[in-house]
């Protein structure tokens, strides 16, 4: 009775009838497990933001203080090793997920009218999740992630007339220095995160207002 | 708050484009547009719901990676990597397996003639319109054909792109050029990763427009020995590359351990010139330092006024006006990495500053005590010992008669005076008098030391100088084996029957 009561007062408020006619009780054509791919890939997200989230807590971006801080998460804090783990085993899964989602969508023609643009944004996740790839890289500050990112930003560094421009931008400076290691660590929690959260919203507002691709058959 | 209309929206079909524009016509007809969505109503309503059948599949699958990740977090875990070194440029460095295909894309392309030499095409150029394709595909296939038989050509460039991308993640550590400086397997690098799949999408592309009539099998052929070929080449360069050496790098991840790895580093390169203690104050028989003024490390005067970071920069740079020579990789290609200073330093925070409280493991003893007639081995008690007190001054590039002692044979067999230094079975070696404080005069000129006492500021402790014995006196055994075969029983000394059992 009370829980009636209590539903109600959130319905008359939240429109809870209206989300889920409109969110969940949609009708979809039949299954497969392919489509899943894309929902796999938002929980992979969520995943690295919680584990990410609880590494800010112990992880400190300065070269003086980023490897010992993950030594201690790795050797100090009740499992943080674990969490760690998730988030580097998470990432690379992500990226494999994502890329077996776009291959998906290229095959099944799913980018084709009217979910074009549903494509788009998918590419642009794609990059974002390379970036975050990319910018996590560095941050354990240990020697694979220090040459890595080296090279990487030395690649960057080769557009012609604005190369140079580009490489100063990405380390801070000349070198790869503690500028470099902030500014990779404020793109990786800050504002990749937020292009991705943000570029995550349109994707899955299109899925909903166009609703997921039907297998094509002779027929399509 | 926004309604959400699901896509069947009967009003959106209503809109009326203005067909003066041309421009819903150029792109897509009304009626194709029509049919398409016609179509997917009919699938819609032979289809599920959103809630629960399709998110009953999706949850399936997440908990399955969820599990996956956690398996994969426990069991192979994330692989240690030493502190990063900026002055280590012998480091190869290698990019997140994800990139790998790329960092060897420009491997293979940097050895192209002349058109190499443009590196910029290889960074820039070609990786911008990768994915410029992938934004502009919607735009580039307007047809509206979904049916995998009706799009061969794009589900055939796709798939060998995506082999591309896999055989050259494969090859990704195997060189382009040979130790002996053959280009063969860049140029077996360079088939499988561009020429193959560059031919094949040409021959794709001709039997797509060219010959209109090409049917999907004949393409589908190609697509498939292009691949075939692809990885063949791969396994081929991947049979003929040298076995990569595998370098394991220690790397100490708890507190006790960098503590003990300290402490070995600390015995091989710091005891020379400042004890095994940290104490000494006057550097005696080191070449070049001999006689110098230093300060003693173990004290408040270094541990109370320099932090961490300083202290690591000290033994990486040295002080050149106090003696102190550079030990970081800056200086030395052979030197200390920064991870190794960081255990050093560690080390002699743990040992000597009276703020930290050295943990319980981190001083276990050097060797197994020994029992009444045991026999100690090269591997359990003398290579420790030797790693402590002596390593630091014998072995390459210092001065000590030419005797080195970095392992078992070199003990045994190095030295000017081999022939007397270690006798087996004799107490009168060389080895054991200088080690009991008894200095071997040179019979030539009986004023002169030939070698003097061991090790030359602080006399080993009783019970290392016990073990140096037994080890010599019983035919210096290598391994524990050996050694456990040597043990002799002690004599059992007589003793009044008692009812209780010995501990």
């Amino acid at each position: 009775m009370i829980l009636k009561k209590l539903y109600n007062w959130l319905d008359e408020r939240l429109g809870l009838k209206g989300i889920y006619d409109n969110i969940l009780d949609r009708p979809e054509p039949r299954g497969n497990w392919w489509n899943t791919l894309g929902s796999a890939s938002l929980f992979l997200f969520i995943l690295q933001g919680a584990t990410g989230i609880f590494l800010s807590v112990y992880y400190t971006p300065s070269p003086d203080h980023a490897y010992d801080s993950i030594q201690y998460i790795m050797d100090g804090v009740a499992f943080g090793w674990l969490v760690r783990g998730i988030h580097h085993w998470g990432a690379t899964l992500m990226v494999v997920i994502v890329f077996i989602h776009m291959l998906r969508v290229f095959v099944t023609a799913s980018f084709k009218y009217p979910r074009e643009l549903t494509w788009l944004i998918g590419v642009g996740l794609l990059l974002a999740t390379l970036g975050m790839g990319f910018t996590g890289y560095l941050l354990p500050w240990n020697q694979r992630a220090y040459w890595a990112t080296t090279v990487g930003t030395q690649i960057a560094g080769t557009v012609p007339l604005i190369g140079e421009f580009i490489l100063k931008a990405l380390r801070g400076g000349t070198d790869l220095s503690a500028l470099t290691l902030q500014r990779f660590f404020a793109a990786h929690i800050w504002m990749l995160p937020a292009v991705l959260a943000g570029l995550i919203g349109i994707h899955l507002y299109l899925i909903i207002r166009h609703g997921e691709s039907h297998l094509p058959t002779k027929e399509d | 708050m926004v309604v959400l209309k699901p896509f069947p929206d009967p009003k959106m079909e209503q809109v009326d484009y203005p067909e003066e524009l041309g421009i819903t016509e150029a792109i897509m007809g009304e009626e194709t547009k029509q049919r398409i969505n016609e179509r997917y109503r009919h699938e819609l309503n032979r289809g599920e719901r959103f809630w629960p059948d399709s998110i009953f599949k999706d949850l399936i699958v997440s908990l399955g990676i969820f599990v996956l990740v956690i398996l994969l977090a426990t069991f192979i875990g994330v692989a240690p990597d030493a502190k990063a070194d900026p002055s280590d440029t012998s480091y190869l460095p290698r990019p997140e397996w994800y990139f790998l295909f790329l960092f060897k894309f420009l491997a293979i392309y940097g050895q192209i003639p002349l058109l190499g030499k443009i590196e910029w095409i290889a960074t820039v150029i070609i990786p911008a319109l990768a994915v410029l394709l992938l934004v502009v595909i919607p735009f580039l296939e307007r047809n509206p054909d979904r049916y995998y038989g009706k799009r061969v050509l794009p589900i055939a460039i796709m798939g060998l792109a995506v082999v591309g991308m896999v055989i050259l993640t494969l090859m990704s550590d195997v060189p382009t050029v040979t130790l002996e400086g053959s280009d063969l397997p860049g140029i077996l690098q360079a088939v499988a990763g561009l020429v193959i799949p560059g031919v094949a999408v040409i021959l794709l592309f001709l039997m797509s427009f060219a010959f209109k009539k090409a049917s999907t099998q004949i393409m589908l052929w190609t697509t498939g020995t292009a691949a075939l070929l692809m990885l063949g080449v791969t396994g081929v360069v991947l049979a003929l590359a040298p076995k990569a050496e595998t370098t394991e790098i220690e790397i100490a991840q708890t507190l006790v351990d960098q503590i003990l790895a300290g402490q070995d580093l600390y015995a091989v390169q710091c005891t020379e010139c400042h004890g095994d203690d940290g104490s000494v104050t006057t550097i005696e028989g080191v070449e070049g330092l001999e006689g110098k003024q230093i300060s003693a490390i173990n004290g408040h005067d270094v541990l109370y006024t320099l932090n961490d970071a300083a202290m690591s920069e000290v033994i990486a740079y040295g002080r050149p006006d106090a003696g102190m020579t550079p030990f970081g990789k800056a200086y030395n290609p052979e030197g200390l990495t920064k991870s190794e200073i960081d255990y050093i330093v560690v080390f002699m925070r743990y040992m000597w500053d009276d703020r930290f409280e050295i943990p319980e493991e981190a001083l276990k003893p050097l060797f197994p005590p020994l029992a009444d007639g045991e026999v100690p081995s090269y591997e359990v008690h003398i290579q420790p010992i030797v790693k402590r007190y002596c390593v630091s001054c014998h072995r390459e590039g210092k001065e000590n008669n030419n005797y080195w002692m970095t392992n078992y044979e070199e003990i045994l067999t190095t030295g000017d005076n081999v022939d007397n230094n270690i006798l087996p079975g004799n107490s009168e070696s060389y080895f054991l008098q200088v080690i009991q404080e008894t200095p071997i005069m040179d019979p030539e000129n009986p004023d002169e030391e030939l070698i003097g006492v061991m090790p030359p500021n602080k006399a080993l402790k009783p019970n290392v100088v016990d073990v140096f014995t037994r080890w010599i006196m019983n035919g210096m055994p290598e391994t524990a084996e050996q050694a456990a075969a040597l043990f002799v029983a002690p004599t059992p000394v007589e003793r009044a029957p008692s009812g209780t059992p010995t501990p």
